[in-house]
């Protein structure tokens, strides 16, 4: 029995050659994705992994500030206060320890000879090397530095810019320029460079004094002399230095800073799985459509089967055992495909400057069998309903094939609306109410819009027959015959229209709601600009989460076209159970340069432990004016803090505010600002102040100084190169959707085989029957773009009215990219016809009219 | 309408394969109802080759639709042997027809993936069965297929395809082979050939075959031609010949 099903199956696989090809294709895509988006994240940890313990294998004992409080992840060690330098003397007198390398990191550029800071893409630190390699650096040249005229580089620097052993080389910190003789050069054990980063490396006093660390280093990495007394010198250690200071061994390190690392790999993985699975729901639907037509062409043959005794059960499993082959052979080249894929992601990735390192190649079990579940998974449930399907035709119908479906008219109108309202519901409970957090918010908004999009589907074919000989109405017009023909084929199967138009449909309204949602943050952020910030430029680190000295508000504040700037700090506390972002500013000149939008007290005396905090926080802690509240800072300090404001704007993400003066008080934290404003003197043109601020900067490598228009050119860009990404991410789903339209287009061909000989017998000729299908893909791939721009555009809406209003207060179109998007269409369209357009038009007229 | 009694104990003798009784088919509802049956009544003798004869819309095809089991009936009742087909669910249906009747139809007869060997095997291989090889052997070589076994449908002529039926519908030995215009799309020639064969079948090898046709030629190839009007029968000749079937049918359902 099962002999029989599976000789058929096999058969029916190699015949239908074009068919299988496209589904195989279809499920190669969504399975290599799949299997990409993993191999990706295990190769990039697996090699980051390995880095990070050959990095740090010298090292046996980390020195450090304890954390006060467990401060959000991604703030990963800046939350860490630094440790006076003393603390290595203390360490050095315990037995046991070999070697005592103080670590430190901070800003530092190198300059070239006529004092600008070099160029580089990679980032640029100031480090402390005494010539010991705890922390995986390497002497390459030369020797190490001594002294304040010395310095060495990372070779790959030095080779780059042209510096010899010798050579002076200018350097510029938070605290001055200062210029030292090359003496040396540094890299790993295998690389001439350091992560890809700039370093300029110097002796301990030369960098406490130069970096501005106010004797105080970032961590004291240690080595003992002997591993087996590991733990016993740990403890000794723990012993030596003071409180509030922990001792951590290597294992704890590594696992410490794999896992931070780590961290970030998953929500990448995530990111791309999401994406993936996107294109597997992509990849059913074609599946779905293809088996569907398919079955309606082998009527007969399936009657045929039935009516010389094949029961119900064996008909439904030829199916599924066609199904499952084909899934095998594309499950089993998609595996291995996500190799490529992986590969062509990271290259994406890198192409928009995100400089993923180079890395091996991991394929894990997990891997193999999540993307064997999904690809077999997605077939398989993709013919259910086919198979389903098949087994219902009747025996008669192998010689009365008019008989075929009858009986089988589904009412796709309310299961539409049903699946769609159902859909919608949870959509919006996932957005709005957002059960159980982060995972409601994607089980419910997932599942909400997957089921949204079948629902739609389903509606669609209610629809597809008037709307696409509306929207085939100019085809018919301006071409005729062969356009009007195009129009009526599209419009007489609604089902397979719109099944095939829904493959595109779903890309189409992610890449539009994506749109949406990437306008509305433009805009916000443009108002945002306009009605909150009355400062002329935004002052930030020159690299992203970097920091900057004080120095340079002060330098742009000095300038005499500007009117004043002033710096932002970022502090961290513990107020009522929660660790809470403070804003410190100075208040006096806040005031000229953002309108927080000020409800209750007064925010220019942020003196004396005064805080401003946002309503919304207000409200949550209820809070009044007047109140005190305890807060506990990083350095472990805890002070009482006054409510003397209450602010209703927080569109810069701060929701409490105090003192410059305040934060100085409690902390000894370093000089480091991560933003800043600065506003233009009465009467001065921004082309002056511009040049101005920009002279000014030339010292200050450090930071960058943004007009407003800047900023938002700058931000602007990052969205539309995430929105980029997003898109391309979505190519594949894309590619499959047209694909599909493309093989649904050439089955339909084949069906129509002997009418398409007949118009050639009557007289159309190749160019006419090739236009006529031609136009036919383009109506379909019009058709389903326009619903996904109206479902996309919809949920980018909700997206955007979900998150919160700092983020996103303003929606906004871009009519931009849905103009694209349909010429994209149209273009998608044309590349669909290609090959069933030439099917048609080869088409030998004897030989189809006397087809069956 | 008896469709709520049991059905009637078969008056016909016990030689009998297949019949119907007060069979009625009734296709569409109010104005468009058309009775493609209107009470038949009829039996086919075991080992007899009989001809059912009518002009188009006569009732014939469905006729033979009914009593393979193919169709179902509005009221009445038709059987295979001793085995009512209206008592049967799909399951059993599917197993009489793999396993007591043969089909022979007018074209698509064949699986086009499968070979000649493999399409005259199928209805074992469905059952998971290998069937008696000697048997088959000698229907192959009856047919005069045997180097034509591994070739497609597609590689086969009109009548080399309807021979390789005549070999599937004989192969597993049914009850009764059931052939819907067999030769309806070949010269006559090739449709003499498959006529010829199958009366073979049923002298040599005792076989019974119920034939639907319009043909007067090929229903006189039959011991026994049914003549169906209207959806009732209109009598019957006995081991005719092409004349007699001509004259017969100029008075058809007057």
């Amino acid at each position: 029995m099962a002999g029989s099903t599976i000789l058929i199956a096999r058969r029916s696989i190699r015949a239908r050659i074009g068919r299988t090809i496209a589904i195989v294709f279809a499920v190669l895509a969504g399975v290599s994705f799949v299997s990409g988006s993993f191999v990706l994240a295990d190769s990039l940890k697996s090699s980051i992994d390995g880095f990070i313990a050959e990095l740090v294998q010298n090292t046996d004992l980390v020195v450090r500030a304890e954390r006060v409080f467990e401060q959000d992840d991604f703030q990963g060690d800046s939350g860490r206060e630094p440790i006076p330098i003393e603390i290595a003397d203390d360490v050095r007198e315990v037995a046991g320890i070999d070697v005592v390398e103080p670590d430190i990191q901070r800003n530092a550029s190198v300059l070239e000879a006529d004092g600008t800071v070099i160029t580089t893409t990679g980032p640029q630190f100031g480090v402390v090397w005494d010539g010991e390699s705890l922390a995986g650096v390497t002497l390459k040249e030369g020797r190490k530095p001594s002294g304040a005229g010395e310095l060495v580089l990372d070779k790959a620097t030095a080779d780059r810019e042209g510096f010899a052993l010798g050579d002076t080389v200018g350097y510029v910190t938070d605290v001055d320029t200062y210029e030292a003789t090359l003496v040396g050069t540094i890299g790993t054990e295998d690389t001439d460079s350091l992560f890809g980063a700039t370093i300029v490396a110097l002796d301990l006093p030369t960098a406490l004094e130069h970096y501005g660390a106010d004797g105080r280093v970032d961590a004291i990495n240690l080595s003992v002399v002997d591993d087996d007394e590991l733990s016993t010198v740990k403890a000794a250690v723990q012993e030596a230095v003071p409180d509030g200071i922990e001792v951590i061994d290597r294992d704890e390190f590594i696992a410490e800073t794999q896992d931070s690392i780590g961290q970030f790999i998953d929500i990448f993985q995530t990111g791309l799985l999401v994406f993936a699975f996107v294109t597997a729901f992509v990849a059913a639907f074609i599946i779905n459509n293809v088996f569907q037509i398919t079955i309606g062409q082998r009527l007969r043959e399936l009657a045929l089967l039935r009516a010389i005794g094949a029961n119900a059960r064996q008909v439904r499993r030829l199916i599924a055992t066609e199904a499952l082959g084909i899934g095998v052979i594309g499950t089993a080249i998609g595996i291995f495909g996500g190799i490529g894929v992986a590969r062509l992601i990271i290259g994406l990735f890198n192409a928009v400057g995100a400089g993923f390192p180079p890395t091996g190649t991991v394929l894990a079990l997990r891997t193999v069998i999540v993307a064997t579940v999904v690809g077999i998974g997605v077939t398989m449930l993709s013919v259910l309903i086919p198979a389903r399907r098949a087994a219902k035709i009747p025996p008669v119908a192998a010689l009365q094939p008019e008989i075929g479906f009858q009986a089988m008219r589904t009412r796709r109108l309310t299961v539409g609306v049903v699946m769609a309202t159902i859909g919608l519901a949870a959509f919006l409970v996932g957005m709005f109410v957002q059960p159980g957090g982060g995972l409601g918010l994607a089980v419910f908004g997932g599942g909400g819009v997957l089921l949204l999009f079948l629902g739609v589907t389903s509606l669609t074919s209610t629809f597809a027959t008037p709307v696409t000989r509306w929207l085939g109405w100019p085809v018919a017009k301006f071409f005729k015959t062969p356009g009007k023909l195009a129009r009526d084929n599209v419009a007489r199967a609604p089902r397979r229209t719109s099944s095939s138009a829904a493959a595109l449909m779903i890309g189409v309204a992610l890449v539009s709601a994506a749109a949406v949602f990437a306008s509305s943050l433009r805009n916000t952020l443009v108002a945002t600009l306009d009605e909150v910030v009355q400062s002329d430029y935004i002052i930030q680190g020159a690299q992203d989460g970097t920091t900057f000295p004080t120095a340079v508000t002060d330098a742009i504040g000095d300038l005499p076209e500007i009117e004043a700037a002033m710096p932002i700090q970022l502090a961290f506390a513990e107020v009522d159970g929660d660790v809470r972002g403070f804003a410190a500013i100075d208040p006096a000149a806040a005031t000229q340069m953002i309108n927080v939008d000020l409800r209750e007290g007064d925010i220019e005396n942020l003196a004396d432990n005064a805080i401003a905090v946002h309503t919304e926080s207000a409200e949550d802690l209820d809070l009044q004016l007047g109140d005190t509240l305890a807060a506990t800072f990083s350095n472990g300090s805890t002070l009482d803090v006054e409510v003397a404001a209450i602010f209703g704007d927080n569109s810069f993400g701060f929701n409490w505010y105090l003192g410059l003066d305040t934060l100085a008080e409690v902390t000894d934290a370093p000089d480091a600002n991560v933003f800043g404003f600065a506003k233009l003197a009465d009467g001065v043109t921004p082309e002056v102040g511009d040049e101005a601020v920009r002279q000014v900067m030339v010292g200050f490598p450090q930071a960058q100084a943004q007009s407003n228009a800047d900023f938002i050119q700058d931000q602007e860009d990052q969205i539309n190169q995430v929105l980029l990404v997003i898109t391309m991410l979505l190519a594949f789903a894309i590619l499959i959707a047209v694909l599909g339209i493309s093989i649904t287009l050439a089955l339909g061909v084949f069906e129509r085989t002997r009418e398409i000989g007949l118009l050639r017998a009557v007289g159309m000729n190749r160019r006419q029957t090739r236009r006529s299908v031609r136009w036919e893909a383009v109506i379909v791939s019009v058709f389903g773009s326009l619903i996904g721009i109206v479902l996309g555009t919809f949920l980018g809406i909700v997206l955007s009215v979900a998150v919160p209003d700092n983020v996103i207060s303003e929606l906004a179109f871009s009519p931009g990219i849905i103009v694209a998007i349909l010429v994209g269409a149209v273009l998608a369209g044309l590349i669909a016809a290609v090959y069933p357009s030439t099917k048609a038009s080869r088409m030998n007229i004897l030989e189809a009219i006397a087809t069956e | 309408m008896n469709t709520d009694l049991a059905p009637p104990v078969p008056s016909s003798p016990p030689t009998a394969a297949a019949g119907a009784i007060d069979a009625t088919k009734i296709y569409g509802l109010g104005d468009a109802e058309v009775r493609a049956l209107d009470g038949v009544t009829v039996s086919f003798e075991t080992g007899k080759f009989t001809a059912i004869m009518g002009p188009s819309g006569s009732g014939k095809s469905t006729l033979l639709h009914c009593l393979a089991g193919l169709d179902v009936l509005t009221s009445g009742a038709t059987y295979v042997g001793d085995t009512y087909l209206a008592a049967l669910d799909d399951r059993q249906l599917t197993e009489l027809r793999r396993t007591k009747v043969g089909f022979v139809f007018q074209a698509f007869n064949l699986i086009p993936t499968l070979t000649a060997d493999e399409n005259i095997r199928l209805p074992m291989m469905l059952g998971g069965e290998t069937g008696d090889t000697q048997w088959i052997g000698q229907v192959i070589d009856t047919v005069g297929l045997s180097d034509r076994l591994h070739h497609h449908p597609s590689e086969l002529s009109g009548g080399q395809q309807q021979r390789v039926a005549v070999a599937r519908a004989l192969a597993s030995r049914p009850d009764i082979i059931f052939a819907d215009e067999p030769t309806g799309n070949l010269d006559s020639t090739t449709g003499a050939e498959i006529l010829d064969f199958m009366r073979r079948a049923v002298r040599e090898f005792g076989q019974t075959i119920v034939m639907v046709t319009h043909d007067p030629n090929a229903a006189s190839y039959a011991d026994r031609v049914v003549f169906v009007a209207d959806g009732k029968i209109d009598g019957e000749l006995m081991e005719p010949t092409t004349d007699a079937i001509f004259e017969r049918m100029k008075h058809l359902g007057h």
